[in-house]
């Protein structure tokens, strides 16, 4: 496997441009859709089958009364311990060479378990194609030495791209300048290897506590109790077996089984 | 923010009839194996039922489907540990057993019988798995309530007998298969499964907790108590224990089990995507 790639979007830099949502629909061709209404300037709701990259505009109340405008573009955290990738029975969602995730287009048939999986609701269903859709981390593009299309466009830096080690090092630095700049909240989110999903290979710096993101502050992998669940189913089919097995024991003995 | 999977009515109905699929050929195996000879009218019915039962349950997963040309996809890849893998095998597997079953359930040989009481044995199991596995399926997503669900595959499995078993008598007692003891049996075998039923289904609540919310109060909440709890167990129970002279009510305790296994797959499935 070669060195891990990642993306590292730093929320502290983003100026709202939505750059990279532009970009992403540019480069991978997904075309129009009809916008929601969120009472922002976000535009839409959540990722769909056409909007890969997504700019939220967040609006946190401050102590003070104000609002701190909290902005972050978002995008499929390619986990290492990925429920998508899991949930899929076709072997259609792989893991490429370089960590990354990504769904085959031409096995997809539809199922739709990947959607159900993921823990942050990031994975669509095409009605037009019948197959599911999410950020392929320009899967053509990292193949011939580019970088993904929104990290390119990107003018602010706040989307980078880059080995993941390296780029997890650059992002606890600045998690200490801007602590020390007075952002006390400012903090990672999936950088750790070690924690949640085995690290996420798109992660994040925010501003504020995850939730106020919509993220999870705990994402956990859907099947981590399939064990446990069908061990249950188990012993059900146990105790039913026996009950009919009774039931049909009855009185009858000798009658032989003839 | 979570996406839901869009899995509506199709799944709706393949839950419920995988459930009575499975429920009713593991039903007559039993019968086959360890019942007596005039047992047969069950194991007859059972495995007969099960048969058209998993062919559309197979067709109805395939219509499900974005691109159902694509269904042998399913059947290309197999990962243990992921429900829908390997319940797409089983899908495959189990029909066969019901319908080596079937076509053996005609046999006038005693050496056929033999050997389909024990296929029966073996084929049981892949019944167990299909009027389970789907619950299984669920509570390992990420959607809230589906996931906190520990005991979605036993409720499943459970109410895959009550109905798999009411399925039975009620055809028998259409087709006038009454007679002997073999439709008692299978009213019995009914009246464990649905105390059972009941018993892991108060398990379920009170694991969940709030969690369960989706089904226990709001939009869902009259169909669940009313639809499922009351009309679906504790009504056909009542029915069968005071009312088991009276043969009228039998098919009507029936149906409405039947009901009440289609209103849980229903509740089930709709509360958190509607
Ligand atoms: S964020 Fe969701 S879609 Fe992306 S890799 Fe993780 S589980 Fe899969
Ligand atoms: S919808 Fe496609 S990508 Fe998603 S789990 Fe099913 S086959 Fe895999």
């Amino acid at each position: 496997m070669a060195r891990t790639l990642a993306m590292f979007t730093d929320t502290s830099l983003c100026i709202g441009c939505r750059a990279c949502q532009v970009a992403c629909k540019q480069w991978n061709e997904l075309g129009l859709e009809v916008p929601d209404w969120t009472g922002t300037y976000q535009n839409h709701t959540h990722f769909t089958d056409k909007t890969f990259r997504l700019v939220r505009f967040i609006e946190e109340p401050k102590p003070t009364g104000d609002l701190a405008w909290l902005l972050m573009s978002d995008v499929c955290k390619h986990c290492a311990e990925a429920g998508c990738l899991d949930a899929c029975p076709t072997g259609a969602i792989y893991r490429t060479e370089y960590g990354t995730v990504n769904i085959n287009q031409d096995v997809c048939n539809g199922c739709r378990y990947c959607v159900s999986s993921c823990p942050f609701g990031v994975v669509s269903f095409n009605e037009t194609t019948g197959t599911a859709k999410k950020c392929t981390f320009c899967n053509d593009r990292i193949h011939n030495g580019l970088g993904p299309a929104c990290a390119k466009a990107c003018p602010t830096d706040s989307i980078q791209f880059g080995f993941r080690d390296d780029l997890v090092t650059k992002a606890q630095k600045r998690v200490e300048t801007l602590k020390a700049m007075g952002f006390k909240d400012a903090q990672l989110y999936g950088a750790d290897s070690k924690g949640f999903l085995g690290g996420l290979n798109a992660f994040f710096l925010l501003l504020s506590k995850p939730s106020t993101y919509s993220l999870p502050e705990q994402p956990k992998l859907p099947q981590r109790n399939v064990v446990v669940d069908s061990l249950l189913s188990v012993g059900s089919a146990i105790v039913i077996g026996l009950g009919a097995l009774l039931a049909f024991r009855d009185r009858e003995q000798g009658d032989g089984n003839a | 923010m979570l996406k839901t999977p869009d899995w509506e009515l199709m799944i709706v109905w393949y839950f419920f009839l995988g459930g009575i699929a499975g429920g009713a050929y593991f039903t007559a195996a039993i019968a086959d194996n360890f019942g007596t000879v005039r047992d047969r009218a069950v194991a007859r019915t059972g495995y007969l039922l099960s048969l058209p039962l998993v062919g559309m349950c197979g067709m109805l997963l395939i219509a499900d489907l974005g691109v159902p040309r694509r269904f042998l996809n399913m059947l290309a890849a197999f990962k243990f540990w992921d429900p829908m893998s390997i319940g797409a095998w089983m899908v495959g597997v189990f029909g066969l057993f019901t319908f080596v079953s079937s076509v053996l359930s005609f046999t006038s040989s005693e050496k056929m019988a033999a050997l389909r009481r024990k296929i029966g044995l073996v084929g049981l199991l892949f019944g167990f798995f299909l009027a389970s596995y789907t619950g299984v399926l669920i509570s390992n997503s990420a959607m809230p309530f589906w996931s906190d669900a520990r005991l979605m595959g036993a409720l499943f499995l459970a109410s895959g007998a009550s109905t798999g078993m009411a399925a039975v008598s009620l055809l028998m007692f259409v087709t006038g298969a009454t007679a002997g003891e073999g439709w008692g049996k299978v009213k019995k075998a009914d009246r464990f499964s649905m105390i059972f039923e009941l018993l892991v289904l108060a398990a379920f609540l009170f694991m969940l907790g709030s969690a369960a919310k989706p089904i226990t109060t709001g939009h869902f909440a009259p169909l669940f108590w009313g639809g499922l709890v009351a009309m679906g167990l504790v009504i056909p129970l009542v029915l069968d224990l005071v009312g088991h002279r009276v043969r009228a009510l039998a098919p009507i305790a029936a149906v409405l089990v039947l009901v009440g296994g289609f209103i849980l797959r229903y509740v089930v499935l709709m509360s958190i995507q509607a």
